[in-house]
């Protein structure tokens, strides 16, 4: 039975890398990571950087250090050729008067003024504000674009997989093979659990490369791995749907795009709706997959909890399954 | 090895059938043809047979298997080639056939001796979508002989090929039944049955007319006539003797012992001639009500 099941799945895979649309879609995902990598504000865009003399006062030198990163020089020459390097760094030197702030002209952002900031700062420490000022964490841990970019990706990427599923049914409805496969010994059951396989493998592999190229290695991927297994069934249910009905690939694929509006309504309707509207993306597997990643992306998931999002995915993607569990099973005929 | 009664088979799952009341039996080693136009029922008996249909009405037994539970184990034993030929076009002809052959759960032929005997050894790791429709044709037909089986169900193995591809693929067929192997044939083509089997059945509008060998056929239907051509003379003169008439034989004595014979044939009737006979329609005919 398994040699069975593993030759449908590598024949579609070998059958798909020869196909320029499905190596696509196997690539897409990273390529969409890194694109989104290249968009999230960098560790040394949001963090000023600051060259003093090694002179300056060391209470001054904590004191920048706990808004900045501080580097240390002999001489104000010195300084200035960091300063002339290609990162944005500026130099900070004691003057009789003050301080004189020194910047090569071609920094990003508004780093002078922050300096300026941090500075006077220092100097009002002891000064009576008119206002009393208090400060509170809304709880953002990450930059929204990488904390809901990350989970967009994943929930979005659990598609691809069911893509080629779609396209390799195609593929035997074109050229009329499934009538070959009907009078082999191979179980009905077989055939789909082989060719539903990628569905299951590369959203897997999509999802972990994704989480690397956005630097989330610290998350637990086991629980990454069942939530992305969860959705990626109603993916697979949708691509065997859409597959045993077309009859050439562009129309399948233009048909698998009617996925992408409940995984944007469950992904942007999680992001944007109040706690009390919730409710109303409960029908959406997508919607539960969206919640388990963003508390495995936060780290604040629990196994209970992951459980629990898989249970309501399943429990929808059974009733999808048996909406269309006929016209599947048609289909293949 | 092949038993069929009282087969019915409706597509709008009313009293339209497209096969109605059809009885046959096929015993083991022989070659069963099935012979009728396009859209007679031929098609969609084979599809009975090997499982692509589902059995609605009667009782149809293949290899030891009751079509109304067909066995995923039956396909061990049973070979289909398909009228259209159907093949992965992203693979190779050897990735074709490697790819069924770990389908089966059988010893099977080397998918490499399949290509040979198909001609297409030099083009084995040829992507298919280059292949022409003889070469996609041969493919499907050697790939429905990965498992040797006991059971062989060819539609039209020859329709579409060039004579000398024909020929070879009669040989095949012929060579596989003397090592016995059933095969139950599906054409149009008198001729293939003429040549391959050894039973041949008349459908025509689902039902089946007759069932009997060529040779029988032509002994029961055909006139028995000899054709002359010979020169009396300087004429050239064309004249049918009857065998039974003692008139003619004698005449046919005598422009044997003393013409100059040109030309002389058996005038057997073809089963192209028996079939109109007896059905009162052309093979070439086109049904398209069903």
């Amino acid at each position: 039975m398994l040699r069975r099941i593993l030759s449908v799945m590598s024949r579609d895979f070998k059958s798909g890398i020869r196909d320029f649309m499905v190596v696509y879609i196997l690539i897409a995902p990273f390529l969409l990571a890194f694109i989104l990598r290249a968009l999230i504000p960098s560790v040394s865009s949001t963090t000023i950087n600051i060259a003093v003399l090694e002179t300056m006062d060391q209470d001054m030198i904590s004191y920048l250090e706990s808004y900045s990163y501080v580097e240390t020089f002999s001489n104000r020459d010195q300084i200035i050729d960091r300063i002339g390097k290609t990162d944005d760094i500026y130099g900070l030197i004691r003057t009789d008067t003050g301080y004189e702030v020194i910047n090569q002209g071609n920094e990003a952002g508004e780093g002078i003024e922050l300096i300026k900031y941090i500075v006077n700062a220092r100097g009002n420490e002891t000064t009576q504000l008119p206002v009393i000022v208090k400060v509170s964490d809304i709880g953002w841990q990450l930059s929204p674009l990488k904390q809901y970019g990350a989970n967009f990706l994943i929930v979005f990427g659990s598609v691809f997989g069911s893509m080629i599923i779609l396209l390799s049914i195609v593929e035997e409805k074109m050229s009329n093979t499934l009538s070959a496969i009907n009078v082999a010994p191979i179980a009905k059951f077989e055939f789909v659990i082989g060719k539903g396989l990628l569905g299951f493998i590369i959203p897997v592999i999509g999802t972990i490369g994704t989480l690397i190229i956005l630097g989330f290695t610290q998350i637990n991927f086991g629980m990454t791995i069942l939530t992305v297994l969860c959705i990626s069934l109603i993916s697979v249910v949708i691509g065997f749907s859409i597959g045993v009905v077309s009859t050439e690939p562009i129309g399948a694929i233009a048909g698998m795009k009617m996925i992408f509006l409940p995984i944007m309504a469950s992904v942007f309707g999680g992001i944007f709706l109040a706690d009390k509207w919730q409710f109303l993306l409960y029908w959406s597997p997508f919607y539960w997959a969206f919640r388990s990643i963003d508390s495995i992306i936060l780290q604040t998931a629990n196994w209970n909890g992951i459980l629990l999002n898989s249970f309501f995915i399943i429990i929808l993607t059974s009733f999808v399954f048996f909406l269309l569990k006929n016209r599947i099973k048609h289909g293949l005929n | 090895m092949i038993t069929v009664k009282n087969l019915y088979h409706s597509y709008t799952k009313d009293d339209r059938y497209a096969v109605k009341n059809v009885t046959f039996e096929i015993e083991k080693g022989e070659v069963f043809g099935f012979l009728g136009p396009s859209g007679a029922g031929k098609s969609t008996t084979q599809g009975i047979l090997t499982g692509l249909l589902q059995l609605q009405q009667g009782e149809v037994n293949v290899v030891g298997y009751d079509m109304r539970k067909p066995s995923r184990e039956m396909f061990n034993k049973i070979g289909v080639s398909f009228e259209q030929s159907n093949v992965y076009n992203k693979l190779s002809a050897l990735e074709n056939l490697e790819f069924y052959k770990k389908l089966f759960d059988v010893p099977t032929l080397d998918p490499m001796f399949l290509l040979k005997i198909a001609g297409l050894d030099h083009v084995a790791n040829k992507k298919t979508s280059e292949f022409s429709k003889g070469m996609k044709h041969r493919l499907t037909f050697v790939r429905s002989m990965l498992n040797n089986p006991e059971a062989w169900f060819l539609d039209e193995p020859t329709t579409g090929l060039d004579p000398a591809i024909a020929s070879q693929i009669k040989d095949i067929i012929k060579e596989k039944n003397q090592a016995g192997t059933t095969v139950f044939l599906s054409t149009h083509n008198m001729y293939v049955a003429d040549e391959l089997c050894h039973r041949v059945a008349f459908i025509i509008d689902g039902e089946i007319k007759l069932v009997d060998s060529p040779r029988n056929l032509k002994l029961q239907y055909g006139e028995k006539l000899v054709g002359v051509e010979y020169k009396l003379g300087d004429e050239l003169k064309k004249e049918s003797f009857s065998l039974i008439d003692e008139m003619d034989r004698l005449k046919l004595n005598d422009i044997i012992n003393n013409g100059n014979i040109e030309l002389m044939h058996t005038k057997e009737a073809t089963l192209e001639e028996i079939f109109i006979k007896v059905t009162g329609r052309g093979l070439q005919y086109n049904e398209t009500s069903i």
